[in-house]
């Protein structure tokens, strides 16, 4: 268990209308591990993520996250050690940028402070240097990130995920509403961090070719279920068509 | 196939043409019960007046009566100075000037029994712009009415709109009390609680602020709850599931969304409470509602005249005023 930062065992999923989102599945992601999940549309990514966080409530299987104690009911813990990145990055828009990243930091700040967006110092300048890790120094911090372009507002997301010092990162499909120029720097830049930092991450994605130069590990899924569960440079075509059928 | 033709249903059918009957058959109905053929007889005699073909119309004749009386406005105000307590002649208002009438007055003689008339020299104290000295002082009461009133509905509305959001309320039971709140206080028109009022707070412009409040805290949380409802649930989740709290998603999340929203219902409201505080006077709530009400009974249209005339402008300069803040906010 010393290596094993969470796990997941027999989870199930199932929507009104008997759709199978997930169908026994089983995940161990590691301390220090990028794992991508692979699969087409509604092969249940999503709703693996957020089952996780405590979004979707699971019909049946439990989450262990750094202990032999599975979570029931209670995320609190688990949400302020793991942060998130999103498809449509979820920022809020009409904030501005030092506010978004600031967000991310948002159990540790009093609900005075919160009440009137008066940001303690050192937060503050946390935001300032995470801008400038995200490749974005020259941001002016209370520009409203609903003026920024997809790459820009991403990185923000990314700072915003940063700024929280989490064990482990999931990201649901993070680069699929960006173009793919602007997604490899984005995955580049999610990576380096990573590794640099030591956090985990778990991270859905649609295209093969970023999966492979993303991640350590590969996980394909496909109706609810896990194909396959492999080191990224064991990945065979084979493997593929069967979560691609 | 065959599903594909059961799909594809004919523009008209049966059932159509009879809903179009029956509907038909409702506004004909109700078009009698309401007097609709007697206004378009009376607008089409009147056009016919307007164009020279007759010489009279209903219209015409009703308006022209009220119309040349309106015409001019009176600005001036004039005071028998018997009537002003410890009156000094020496010692009147900037501007003002005393003026001597002869005013004609009519006694019935006791003996006679005739109806004498006598002429008296009465000295008047004259203010030039004294009425509408008035009108404006008034005006401005109406001002501080609509003010307060829409104060007291965002205050109202806040909570009100909070227990009324679906995604927010903290059961079913307190989200079914807070909407059946905000229709009510909705459902019942200010001129109407506003005579509720003048029974709770007397005549003046207390009662018209409490009826003009009530009734637009019921406008304001059904238009917030929609709003909080409808917000983008992207930024919520994220904050979810950062372990952010009930309060902390809805002020971090929610509020910076819906802001320019509320703020645009914020202007509305106070314009429309501007326009309401000018009429709920007229039944008791105070400001410039209750002068005009006074004037008209007494027949003195000059001055109705003059009062509609200061309504216009301060609504006029306030429209303005708030289209350009409204689309400044909701522009940036």
């Amino acid at each position: 268990m010393t290596n094993k930062l969470l796990t997941i065992k027999s989870a199930k999923k199932k929507y009104d209308g008997g759709i199978n989102a997930l169908d026994g599945v089983n995940i161990t992601i590691h301390k220090n591990e990028i794992v991508a999940i692979l699969g087409s549309s509604g092969a249940g990514k999503s709703t693996l993520i957020r089952s996780i966080l405590g979004l979707v409530a699971l019909d049946e299987g439990a989450i262990f996250f750094k202990s032999k104690t599975p979570i029931v009911n209670n995320f609190q813990l688990l949400r302020s050690s793991i942060s998130t990145i999103y498809q449509n990055f979820n920022l809020v828009s009409r904030s501005t940028v030092l506010t978004n990243i600031i967000l991310g930091k948002i159990l540790s700040i009093s609900s005075w402070r919160i009440l009137f967006n008066a940001w303690p110092k050192g937060i503050q300048m946390e935001a300032l240097a995470l801008l400038k890790e995200v490749g974005l120094e020259d941001m002016n911090l209370n520009k409203r990130v609903e003026n920024l372009s997809g790459g820009q507002q991403q990185r923000i997301g990314i700072a915003r995920a940063l700024i929280g010092d989490p064990e482990l990162i999931l990201a649901d499909e993070p680069v699929s509403s960006l173009d793919p120029e602007t997604a490899k720097e984005i995955l580049k830049l999610l990576k380096m961090t990573a590794k640099k930092k030591k956090i985990s991450i778990l991270c859905s994605l649609h295209q093969v070719e970023f999966a492979k130069y993303f991640a350590d590990r590969i996980i394909g899924m496909n109706n609810g279920k896990i194909i396959f569960d492999k080191a990224s440079n064991k990945l065979s075509k084979l493997d593929l068509n069967k979560i691609y059928k | 196939m065959k599903k594909f033709k059961e799909d594809l249903k004919p523009p008209f059918n049966i059932k159509s043409l009879f809903l179009i009957i029956l509907l038909l058959m409702v506004f004909i109905i109700s078009a009698q019960r309401v007097g609709m053929p007697d206004i378009i007889e009376r607008l089409y005699e009147s056009s016919l007046d307007l164009v020279g073909i007759k010489d009279s119309s209903k219209i015409g004749n009703g308006l022209s009566r009220i119309s040349r009386e309106m015409w001019p406005p009176v600005i001036e105000s004039k005071k028998d100075t018997n009537l002003i307590l410890n009156f000094d002649s020496e010692n009147i208002p900037f501007n003002s000037y005393i003026e001597k009438s002869l005013v004609k007055s009519y006694e019935i003689n006791p003996e006679s029994l005739l109806l004498e008339s006598t002429e008296e020299n009465i000295l008047f104290l004259v203010e030039p712009f004294g009425y509408l000295k008035t009108v404006i002082i008034k005006i401005i009461e109406s001002i501080e009415i609509a003010f307060w009133a829409s104060f007291i509905s965002i205050i109202l509305s806040i909570p009100l709109a909070y227990y009324s959001a679906k995604n927010y309320t903290p059961n079913k039971l307190i989200y079914f009390f807070s909407r059946s709140s905000v229709s009510a206080l909705r459902a019942i028109p200010e001129l109407i609680s506003v005579l509720f009022m003048v029974l709770a707070f007397g005549f003046g412009p207390a009662a018209g602020i409490m009826a003009l409040g009530l009734h637009s805290a019921g406008f304001l949380g059904k238009f917030f709850a929609e709003d909080i409802e409808n917000s983008d649930k992207g930024p919520q989740e994220a904050l979810i599931a950062l372990g952010a709290s009930k309060w902390k998603v809805l002020k971090l999340a929610v509020l910076p969304q819906v802001m320019p929203q509320y703020v645009a219902y914020m202007l509305y409201i106070l314009d429309r409470n501007l326009r309401m505080a000018t009429v709920i006077g007229l039944v008791g709530g105070g400001g410039i509602g209750q002068e005009l009400k006074g004037r008209f009974d007494l027949f003195e249209y000059g001055h109705v005249t003059t009062i509609i005339i200061v309504i216009f402008i301060v609504v006029f300069i306030f429209d303005q005023i708030s289209a350009k803040l409204r689309s400044k906010l909701i522009g940036n």
